[in-house]
């Protein structure tokens, strides 16, 4: 049943909490975080693609004044695990690897050596005093490099470029095509392109002196991921010692056998995902024997160790992410590793250079498309071929390629009848950066089948609305199944969120009013693009990437505490960097208990208070994940303190009414009790009262939230490009976004999360590239290359909501990711539609003034496409 | 790599600030690091960005490009001196809090002192909006696709045009 939240601040456009703290200067980011006697870090990284190494000369860097410890990859072999692959999927390869190069390095940036030294500018000035003699290697910088048999492989153990490979297909694909009475083909390529948040990497490993224990400052989306792969992956030492360790605290390693029997025993779905899996794990572990003995080694190594020398994780203030931030890096590694050498505290803040260069790549993703069509424009089915270009290391704990490759294949129909598919997927290896997650990393199905509709229609001689209308599922078709296995529930509202957007931008008209601009001599043109982000998706949503992968995230646990003085703090795993938890998540507490916002805090980012959780915040799941356990946990807060009121009050609980903090009988307001008062008698009271209350603590609820119903967000963007072919410029006079994100809970933070995914999508397709040329250097390392969209290029953006009427419990659902997914599909769409008089047909996404010259015919092509 | 050292006097928020500094260091690294003000962010350290962002004699400047030996006798200001006596956000703080102008907010100091620059010009009516914006393209923001970020100096404007016409 629907939690129906009457209180003054859900729903309203309450100002950020964060902002009192953030715009006084007085935020905590990572570099702001100074610990006592702490030395500075720098990556020695390599200049070249792909080389040999041969000797590393540190004499004088070593000899350098100041300078405390180099080390290089062979160091790192015995003080710390290798880098593996966690996941499990047929035919995937995942290499081993090291925090630092060993013998080879694989990209422009790729680090040889840490420094670690009295400041960070003695650091570099010690790196520039290494000697590294490299053997150059030919690069692999195209996929048709990669795979080309007689050019190199990246890692030599695979034999082969080819890293993954999937082939499946739903529906009756052969029969769609078979009554097909037009196939349609085409390729579409997106462009390496990035990240980017204005604060790059960084981490401070604080080493305690005396007891040598590690408290790791990240700035990460989640503390625990930190904790748990920094603690997988260092504090390495010889095997005997593990077993001895291991055998010494045997109650302990009882314990986490048992711990994880229960697991399983509690966690059915676990045991059949594991079950279903089992020949991939055996055929994997038998076939790629390095990896075997690299996990089995660390997983060993983490059970034989003294819990107590578990490092703690703290994130403070994060300055921004977009996906860059949920994996562990190869440096971080390294710091760790460093720092547990010295016995000392180790800083490392990453440059823009290093972070343009290696810090977060995307999206390097094309796609092979052949639909099956019927003259109306019906949509019978589709093949299609997707090829990821994930560069050499993937990232950890997870690769975000195969990720992603798995989320594009699920979300390729979009809230589209789709009755038969057939998908590939490959992912190779190149010379190039880690492929990192980037908001909405599926985001390729939204801008190929959108991109493909509009190619459809011209072909078909439709207009680009009446294909949709003709493929969209409607209200009437609810609920409904993808052909790809995703439930759609009632509250998908696509086609409703179209017809809308069609309404508020008169885009039925649009023909008329392109011609007459045409023929004033004005290049005009309009786009859009519509699509479902599973914000979290159904229940069971995240198996469509593997197996047990829902049972693994699909828990948000929380701790709602009453404190002493009458305050409020909420425990959560989610580590907010930018998307204003700290008020939404107060906004729906101080509502459902009936207390000013002031009362309620929300605290995260430490792995010492924040209930366990490897998620953190990501994958726009915090709207209902992190929404309905807080909703979970002050309700059952709200009714211990009712209770304690009741008693208080002498009345029936039933009777109580808590209003702005003042606890009072209805009727009665002037006789009122405070939470503090309430506080005062749970701890008078004792343990029946307080529920799981530690120290000073008054009372404390724990829940869990499984999502409940789950569903999908989804938008309709609509793009308007004025074109000036003299320049190439392309100006964005207006663009609409038209969503739902089922019930809102602070407009401002909906509508920046939009407008900011926008941006991002936006810079995607007319300024921003990760480019490398082709032999594999790297060409995009500063600002002035790599272009971050100004206050001048992005237009206001305007937005209308719809929402649809539920009872669902927690019907708030995400929206982060959401902007970035429908805009270049939007604005590429806009941009064929201004050259649409000269035959242009638009298949690559990044479209600079030069490019679009080039299509236009302007200046004759000198770039190849990608 | 021996250190090059010499005098430096500036004001910092007021406060008058002697130093003997490295002649590499920058203004930002010695205001984050020697005087503590961490307010100051470096996001590019190559002058792109505007994190840095700080006025020197009232004019903003990017503090990652600037030798601190090159503020010797300037007054400089930081995020940390908009807000008011007791610590509360200043007006124009204020004025982007209420339009919910950041999120990571990382970038927030910077836009602030510039945007503090361009209040303090002495002119009869406020900038419009397309010049706010103009004015702010030094700017970088990876969250907000910077309309609110407009929009909040447009209300620290109105709010100091009403105030000057009152």
């Amino acid at each position: 049943m629907r939690e129906s939240l009457m209180g003054k601040y859900v729903g309203a456009r309450v100002n950020r909490v964060e902002d009192k703290r953030l715009l006084a200067g007085a935020g905590r980011y990572i570099d702001d975080v100074s610990v006592p006697d702490m030395l500075h870090a720098a990556f020695l990284r390599s200049p070249y693609p792909h080389a040999e190494i041969g000797s590393i000369d540190l004499t004088a860097a070593q000899a350098l004044p100041g300078v405390h410890l180099i080390l290089t990859g062979e160091d790192l072999k015995s003080r710390t695990y290798p880098f593996f692959g966690t996941l499990n999927f047929p035919r995937f390869y995942q290499p081993t690897f090291w925090a630092l190069a060993v013998d080879r390095v694989r990209h422009v940036g790729d680090p040889v050596a840490i420094v670690v030294a009295d400041s960070r500018r003695l650091a570099e000035d010690a790196c520039e005093l290494i000697e590294v003699d490299y053997e150059p290697l030919p690069g692999i910088a195209t996929v048709e490099q990669a795979l080309d048999a007689d050019r190199a492989v990246v890692w030599p153990k695979s034999k082969t470029n080819l890293h993954y490979q999937a082939s499946e297909r739903f529906g009756d694909v052969d029969a769609a095509f078979a009554a097909a009475e037009r196939v349609i083909v085409e390729t579409f390529d997106q462009h390496r392109h990035s990240n980017q948040p204005m604060e790059a990497r960084g981490i401070v490993a604080e080493v305690d002196p005396s007891s040598g224990e590690m408290t790791i400052h990240a700035s990460t989306q989640s503390a625990h991921m930190v904790k748990w792969c920094i603690a997988l992956l260092t504090g390495r030492r010889p095997l005997r010692r593990v077993v001895r360790q291991m055998i010494s605290q045997r109650d302990h390693t009882k314990a986490i056998f048992k711990g994880m029997a229960d697991y399983l025993k509690a966690t059915p779905a676990m045991v059949a995902a594991l079950k279903e899996m089992a020949p991939v794990m055996l055929k994997q572990n038998v076939t790629n024997v390095e990896r075997t003995k690299a996990m089995n080694g660390a997983f060993v190594g983490l059970m034989g160790r003294d819990p107590k020398t578990l490092p703690a994780a703290l994130a403070g203030d994060v300055g921004g992410a977009f996906g860059a931030k949920t994996a562990v890096h190869r440096e971080d590694v390294a710091v760790c590793a460093a720092a547990l050498e010295l016995g000392r505290s180790v800083k490392w803040i990453e440059d823009r250079n290093e972070h343009l260069t290696v810090g977060s790549q995307a999206r390097e993703e094309s796609v092979d498309l052949a639909v099956a069509v019927r003259h109306d424009g019906t949509i019978l089915g589709m093949r299609a071929r997707l090829t990821i270009d994930s560069g050499a290391y993937p990232g950890f704990p997870y690769g975000g390629a195969v990720i992603a490759a798995r989320l594009a294949r699920t979300m390729f129909p979009g809230p589209y009848r789709l009755p038969a598919l057939e998908f590939h997927s490959r992912i190779i290896t190149s010379n190039k950066a880690t492929y990192l997650p980037y908001r909405g990393p599926w985001e390729i199905e939204t801008f190929v089948r959108e991109r493909m509709l509009d190619v459809v229609a011209r072909q078909l001689g439709l207009s680009r609305a009446e294909i949709r209308r003709r493929n969209l599922i409607g209200d009437d078709e609810l609920p409904a199944t993808m052909v790809t296995g995703p439930a759609l529930d009632v509250r998908m509202s696509a086609r409703r969120v179209f017809e809308k957007a069609m309404d508020v931008t008169g885009a039925d008209d649009w023909e008329k009013t392109r011609a007459e601009a045409f023929a004033a001599g004005r290049r005009i043109g309009m786009g859009f693009a519509t699509y479902i982000e599973a914000a979290p998706g159904p229940p069971g949503y995240m198996d469509n990437v593997g197996p047990g992968f829902s049972a693994m995230v699909d828990r948000e646990p929380i701790n709602a505490v009453l404190e002493a003085d009458g305050t409020v703090t909420l425990h959560t795993q989610q580590v907010t960097h930018g998307q204003s938890h700290e008020t939404t998540l107060a906004q729906l507490a101080a509502d459902q208990l009936g207390v000013p916002m002031e009362v309620i805090r929300i605290s995260y980012g430490n792995t010492r208070t924040a209930p366990f959780g490897l998620v953190g915040t990501a994958g726009s799941r915090a709207a209902t994940f992190a929404s309905g356990a807080v909703l979970l946990a002050t309700k059952g807060l709200r009714d211990r303190i009712v209770d304690l009121a009741a008693d208080l009050l002498e009345a029936a609980p039933s009777d109580i009414v808590v209003e702005d903090g003042r606890i009072h009988v209805a009727g009665t307001p002037s006789i009122a009790v405070t939470l503090a008062d309430v506080a005062h008698a749970a701890r008078e009271k004792g343990d029946e009262a307080r529920g799981a209350a530690r120290g000073d603590e008054a009372i404390r609820v724990s829940e869990l939230f499984d999502g409940g119903a789950g569903g999908w967000s989804g938008a309709t963007h609509v793009c308007f490009v004025e074109i000036d072919l003299d320049t190439g410029l392309v100006k964005i006079p207006r663009y609409v976004v038209v969503e739902d994100c089922g019930e809102i809970i602070n407009p401002a933070v909906v509508d920046g999360q939009i407008r900011g995914g926008v941006a991002q999508g936006i810079g995607a397709v007319l300024y921003e590239k990760s480019t490398y040329d082709d032999q594999g250097q790297f060409q995009a390392g500063t600002f002035m290359d790599y272009l971050i969209p100004t206050a001048m290029e992005i237009p206001d953006i305007e937005i209308h909501h719809v929402e649809t009427p539920s009872d669902v419990f927690a019907n708030y659902r995400g929206v982060g990711e959401g902007g970035a997914i429908g805009a270049p599909a939007a604005l590429c769409n806009a941009i064929e539609d201004a050259l649409s008089d000269l035959g242009v047909r638009i298949t690559e996404q990044h479209l600079p003034p030069a490019r679009i010259l080039e299509l236009a015919g302007v200046i004759p092509t000198l770039s190849p496409s990608r | 790599m021996t250190a090059d050292r010499h005098p430096l006097s500036m004001t910092v928020n007021g406060n008058r600030i002697d130093l003997v500094v490295e002649s590499r260091r920058t203004l930002a690294e010695i205001l984050r690091e020697d005087l503590g003000l961490t307010g100051t962010h470096l996001a590019c350290e190559h002058g792109v960005c505007g994190a840095c962002t700080v006025a020197l004699d009232g004019k903003a400047v990017r503090s990652c490009l600037m030798l601190a030996l090159q503020a010797d006798g300037g007054a400089i200001e930081t995020v940390e001196s908009l807000c008011d006596d007791d610590g509360a956000l200043g007006p124009l703080q204020q004025a982007m809090a209420d339009s919910h102008s950041f999120q990571c907010a990382f970038c927030a100091p910077g836009f602030l002192m510039t945007a503090h620059c361009l209040l303090a010009e002495d002119r009869d009516i406020g900038p419009t909006r397309d010049e706010i914006r103009e004015e702010l393209s030094g700017n970088l923001c990876r969250c907000t696709g910077y309309q609110s970020i407009v929009d909040g100096v447009e209300r620290a404007v109105t709010a100091l045009v009403e105030a000057r016409n009152a």
